[in-house]
């Protein structure tokens, strides 16, 4: 996978230096054409609700009948960073799916103050421009999950194994760092390039955005994919100095992994984090090497008394 | 002496109700053992990576462990809580459950309510009245700050942690 993409980046630039005059986005387009015609080859293509935007001029190959391509679409996936726009847009729609497969628990105090405490991490994190949301998901499972755009997910599960405040910032400092540092879009810029565009099979859902939901696959697919092991102990490092920076104490979320870790081995309420995440014990290794003696200095509150818990 | 029996007798309590400590643990690194919570405490034991340990309390970022013959404080992430040695990179159940499909119905089994496995998020629809949910309680930064000053928290100045010097691999996003 990997290979493939290098191979065509390596294509590209090879193609872009050769000749000045050489139309890189038509090459693109083309390209990603070739791709979907090959998919449709093998799996039929869902039926298109929407209409087609304005059809490209003088395609080399013709599109299928039913599969027009949205140079929009194209701009998403292909050039440069996304907008901040853009950004919004796909963790609206992974959020959406999210929510369309475990609701949030019904209780708006807790929903509240989790929103109240990730705000206030999220405001160490330097992105004051977006709007931050958080949401405990209803269910037993134990995770976490973090969409573009400042859209943070907690399960009940993972929030029962919680003792503190300092620990739940240390969880969603984890989380925001997935979206500083932009995790999911580059996942989703590499799948992109190698012609996973465009395979949605998901039937029109109400205010589904269908142009993103092309981008990012199936449902909420791209929380199942999970992340590169570096970019989880990234967050790991980035999610514990954002707690210490809001005045928590930074033990927080190595706390929370402990407790992960204490776990019966084969836990089902951990099956799908595991999937997804390295194990806590090499996710505490890691941040070892990186902290040791580091955060000695730093004193912060835990504030076990203001924690809400959970009836 | 006396002055640090007590708060550390009071601690010990507090944690021990709050946490359910006294498991066993695995050392993650070659360690030190201090006689107190600090790196600037006299050094009573060295204990080696993968060896067993009883994990007693923890106090911010140490544990108090008993290793042996020997009893100190190790710093945090210098231990796994837990009864799976050195986990992760090798083999065991853990990690097999981690890597193998799941059935779905002892998920559910395990979650009572309501479990969450890959095929739920695959066929999941998008549901636009639960994300107008999450918008309604979303809210603003001076809300946040308010919140935050009304019990004490400050913001302070901490210096990014250094990215750990790979083993292998150079790329940030190598090897998966």
């Amino acid at each position: 996978m990997k290979i493939k993409s290098m191979l065509l980046a390596v294509t590209l630039v090879s193609f872009s230096s050769a000749s000045a005059a050489f139309d890189l986005g038509k090459f693109l387009e083309d390209r990603v054409k070739q791709e979907l015609n090959k998919d449709k080859q093998t799996q039929p293509a869902p039926a298109q609700t929407t209409p087609p935007p304005a059809s490209q001029s003088a395609a080399a190959s013709p599109p299928p009948p039913n599969q027009k391509i949205d140079a929009r679409q194209l701009g998403f996936a292909l050039f440069g960073d996304y907008s901040l726009e853009e950004e919004i847009r796909i963790g609206r729609q992974i959020s959406g799916n999210l929510l369309g497969a475990v609701p949030l628990v019904r209780d708006d105090k807790l929903q509240n103050y989790v929103n109240l405490v990730g705000n206030w991490v999220a405001l160490q994190s330097g992105r004051q421009d977006l709007t931050w949301h958080f949401g405990v998901l209803d269910t037993e499972a134990i995770n976490a999950f973090a969409a573009p755009g400042g859209y943070i997910f907690v399960t009940k599960g993972l929030y029962r194994l919680l003792n503190n405040e300092a620990e739940l910032a240390g969880v969603l400092g984890h989380e925001i760092a997935h979206v500083t540092q932009k995790h999911h879009l580059k996942v989703l810029k590499q799948s992109s390039l190698i012609g996973a565009l465009g395979q949605a099979a998901s039937r029109k859902a109400k205010g589904s955005d269908q142009v993103v939901q092309n981008l990012i696959g199936n449902g909420a697919e791209i929380m199942v994919r999970g992340l590169d092991k570096n970019a989880e102990h990234e967050a790991d490092r980035i999610g514990m100095v954002y707690a210490a920076r809001a005045g928590y104490d930074p033990w927080g979320l190595p706390s929370v992994l402990q407790d992960m870790a204490a776990l019966p081995a084969g836990d089902n309420r951990t099956s799908l984090l595991y999937k997804t995440h390295p194990h806590p014990a090499d996710r505490l290794a890691a941040l070892g090497e990186a902290v040791d003696g580091r955060l000695d200095a730093v004193r912060g509150k835990e504030l076990a008394e203001r924690f809400y818990r959970i009836r | 002496m006396k002055t640090f029996l007590i708060p550390a007798a009071a601690l010990v309590l507090c944690v021990a109700s709050a946490t359910a400590w006294a498991t066993p643990g695995t050392v993650l690194r070659d360690e030190k053992l201090y006689s107190q919570p600090s790196a600037s405490a006299s050094v009573t034991a060295n204990v080696s990576r993968g060896a067993s340990v009883e994990i007693l309390a923890k106090q911010g970022g140490w544990l108090r462990v008993k290793a042996g013959n020997s009893t100190g404080w190790i710093r945090l992430l210098s231990v796994r809580a837990g009864a799976g040695g050195l986990g992760g990179t090798g083999v065991g159940d853990v990690v097999g459950a981690a890597t193998t499909r799941s059935d779905p119905t002892r998920v559910v089994a395990v979650a009572g309510l309501r479990g969450l496995n890959d095929e739920d998020l695959k066929r999941a629809q998008f549901n636009a009245d639960e994300l107008a949910r999450l918008d309604a309680m979303k809210v603003t930064a001076v809300q946040a700050r308010s919140f935050a000053r009304q019990s004490g928290l400050v913001a302070v100045k901490v210096a990014e942690l250094p990215k750990p010097q790979p083993e292998q691999s150079s790329s940030p996003w190598g090897n998966n």
